[in-house]
C-alpha cells in the first residue's frame, strides 16, 4: 500500500496503461494451417515446434543476459487437452491464451514462462502465436522479446513465408509482419466525459482495433480497453512500434490524463461519490457479482490515480481485476461451488486487499 | 417389432444408423455401424438432432467440391468464403485473385511485405552456437571479475541477437 500517485506510478504510464502486448503470428511451412490439418499432423506440429522452442527461457530466445538456466527459467508446456476446464479458463484470465484457443479440444498446448510474461501457443489460429506480454507501458522492451524469439523459432523452424505477402497466416488479415502491438488502457475517465466515442472513431482512421479487456469479441468491462493495430502489411516491425510506441499511445495516455484532471477540476464532486462509493462497496460488500466488481474497481482505480484515495495501492487493484475473475476464484478455493460461494469469495478477496469496513 | 438384420456398408456388424442421402443428384441408401459411423464423423442418435445428422451424413459422401479448391489441401472457395480462413500456404496462389484484394483492403491499400524475412536455418544455428560460447565465457570473465572483458562480451552477444527496433535488450540479469 504505498504506491502514491505522482510518485512511480507516471513510470511506464502505469497511471492509464496495465499492460502492454506484442503477438507475432506464424505457421511452419510444410503443413496445413491449423484449421485443415488432421489431428495427427496437428500433432506433429506440436511436437516440431517443441523441440524448436527447447525447454527453457534462453532456447527460446528470451533471458537476455543471463548465462546457464536453471529450474527458474524453465518453460512451463500445458497440454489444454489434458486440462480441466477451470485451469483453462485460469489461463485465459490471466491472458496467457486467447478463449478460442482454451475452449477447443484438438490437439493444442502453451508453453508459459515462469514470471508469466511471455507465452507460445501452438495450434491456435495459427501454428505458432509468439506472446509478450509487460505490465505498464514497455512496448519496446516487449517488442524486442518478441523479436528475438521469432529469431530463435525462426532458426529452428521454416515458417510459412511468400516474397509478396510476408508471413502467411490461416487469416489473410493477419499477412505482412503478422504481428500485433497492443495496450490495456483504463480510460475511466474518458467514459465519464463521454469522450470514448472520439477515441473510437479516431483509432478507426488510424487503422486500430479497440477491444475489451478479454480482447475480440469481449465488451470492455469496466472501460479497460485493449488498442492494437490492425496493419500488418506495407509496413515494418519497427514503423509499427514507432507509431504505437511514438505516437498513439502517448496521445491516448495525455487524453485520459486531460480528462481526469478536468474532472479534478471542474467535477470533483461528482467524481469523488463514484470514487468514494466504489472504495465503500469494495471494502464492505458480503457478496459481489464480477460485473460489479469490475465496475467499482474501474472507479476506484480513477480515484487511486489522481490522488483521491492514499494509501490504496494501483498494483493492488490492478491485481484484482484478475483474482476477482471466476477461475481465479475458484482455483484459490476449491470447495466454491454455487454462484453465491462465489460472490462471497470475490467480496472477501476485495475486502481482505483494501481493508475490511467495519 | 425387432428391426430386419441390415450390416453396415462396410463390415459385417449391425448397421445402426440408416439413411437416404441425395449425393451428386442420386438418392443412396447409407447403413452404418456404430463404429463407422463415429468414424465417419456422425454422433450417434440420440446426441444430436436428426437435421444435423443429416446435414453430416450428406457431408460424407459428397466428394464434389465446391467451388474451385487448392490443389494442395483441398481447401474448397466455400470453405474460405464460410470461414474466412485459408487451409494452407498454397491456398494464397490457388485464390490469388480473389485473396489479394482482400488483403489489400484489409491492410489500408498496401500491396506488398517490407518487414523483415525469416532468419536462415542454417545461420540460425551457427549464431546460436557461437552465442553459447560466448556466453560461457561472459560466465567466467564475471565470476573472474575481468569487468572490462565481460562488457566486451556482453555488446558481442547484444549484436548477435538480431533485435530490429531501437531499445536495449530486456534486462534480466
Amino acid at each position: 500500500m504505498s504506491n502514491l500517485p505522482g510518485s512511480d506510478l507516471l513510470n511506464g504510464d502505469r497511471d492509464v496503461v496495465m499492460s502492454c502486448r506484442v503477438r507475432l503470428a506464424r505457421n511452419v511451412a510444410g503443413f496445413p494451417f491449423v484449421g485443415r490439418a488432421t489431428h495427427p499432423q496437428r500433432r506433429e506440429v506440436l511436437e516440431t515446434v517443441r523441440a524448436a522452442a527447447g525447454p527453457d527461457e534462453a532456447s527460446v530466445g528470451l533471458a537476455g543476459g543471463r548465462v546457464g538456466a536453471d529450474a527458474a527459467e524453465r518453460l512451463a508446456w500445458i497440454d489444454l487437452t489434458s486440462l480441466p476446464k477451470r485451469d483453462r479458463q485460469l489461463l485465459w484470465e490471466r491472458h496467457l491464451v486467447s478463449k478460442q484457443f482454451a475452449e477447443g479440444d484438438s490437439p493444442r498446448a502453451v508453453a508459459v514462462s515462469p514470471d508469466e510474461r511471455f507465452s507460445l501457443m501452438v495450434n491456435e489460429e495459427d501454428h505458432v502465436r509468439i506472446q509478450v506480454l509487460r505490465s505498464g507501458n514497455a512496448l519496446r522492451n516487449a517488442f524486442d522479446a518478441a523479436m528475438r524469439v521469432d529469431a530463435a523459432l525462426g532458426g529452428r523452424l521454416d515458417f510459412a513465408f511468400h516474397p509478396r505477402w510476408g508471413y502467411l497466416t490461416a487469416c489473410p488479415t493477419n499477412v505482412g509482419c503478422g504481428i500485433r502491438i497492443g495496450v490495456m488502457v483504463h480510460l475511466r475517465a474518458l467514459r465519464v466525459t463521454n469522450e470514448i466515442e472520439k477515441v473510437k472513431r479516431a483509432a478507426k482512421e488510424l487503422h486500430l482495433a479497440v477491444r475489451g479487456f478479454h480482447g475480440e469479441g469481449s465488451d470492455a468491462t469496466g472501460d479497460w480497453f485493449q488498442i492494437s493495430n490492425q496493419r500488418t502489411l506495407g509496413v515494418t516491425e519497427a514503423g509499427l512500434l514507432e507509431e504505437f510506441a511514438g505516437r498513439i499511445v502517448p496521445a491516448v495516455v495525455a487524453y485520459e490524463r486531460e480528462a481526469r484532471r478536468v474532472l479534478m477540476e471542474r467535477q470533483r464532486t461528482l467524481l469523488e461519490d463514484r470514487v468514494f462509493r466504489g472504495i465503500s462497496l469494495l471494502r464492505s460488500a458480503r457478496l459481489l457479482g464480477l460485473d460489479e466488481a469490475m465496475k467499482q474497481l474501474s472507479s476506484v482505480r480513477l480515484g487511486a490515480c489522481v490522488g483521491l484515495l492514499p494509501g490504496v495501492s494501483v498494483d493492488t487493484l490492478t491485481r484484482l481485476t484478475i483474482q476477482l475473475q471466476s477461475a481465479h476464484l475458484r482455483a484459490a478455493d476449491p470447495a466454491i461451488e454455487t454462484e453465491e460461494e462465489e460472490k462471497a469469495a470475490r467480496a472477501r478477496t476485495a475486502r481482505t486487499a483494501l481493508g475490511e469496513w467495519p | 417389432m425387432a428391426a430386419p438384420f441390415r450390416p453396415c456398408d462396410h463390415c459385417p456388424k449391425p448397421a445402426v444408423v440408416h439413411n437416404t442421402v441425395i449425393v451428386n443428384g442420386q438418392m443412396t441408401e447409407v447403413h452404418l455401424c456404430e463404429d463407422h459411423a463415429q468414424a465417419a464423423g456422425i454422433q450417434m442418435p440420440g446426441q444430436a438432432p436428426i437435421h444435423q445428422l443429416l446435414g453430416q451424413l450428406a457431408q460424407v459422401g459428397a466428394a464434389r467440391p465446391r467451388g474451385p479448391s487448392c490443389p494442395e489441401c483441398g481447401h474448397s472457395f466455400h470453405d474460405f468464403k464460410t470461414s474466412g480462413l485459408l487451409g494452407c500456404a498454397a491456398c494464397y496462389e490457388a485464390f490469388a485473385s480473389t485473396v489479394a484484394p482482400v488483403i489489400e483492403r484489409a491492410h489500408g491499400g498496401a500491396t506488398e511485405h517490407v518487414g523483415s524475412a525469416p532468419t536462415r536455418a542454417d545461420n540460425a544455428r551457427q549464431r546460436a552456437a557461437l552465442l553459447q560460447q560466448l556466453l560461457r565465457e561472459l560466465e567466467q570473465a564475471v565470476s573472474a571479475e575481468q569487468y572490462e572483458r565481460a562488457a566486451q562480451l556482453r555488446d558481442k552477444i547484444k549484436d548477435l541477437r538480431p533485435t530490429a527496433a531501437a531499445g536495449g535488450p530486456e534486462a534480466a540479469q
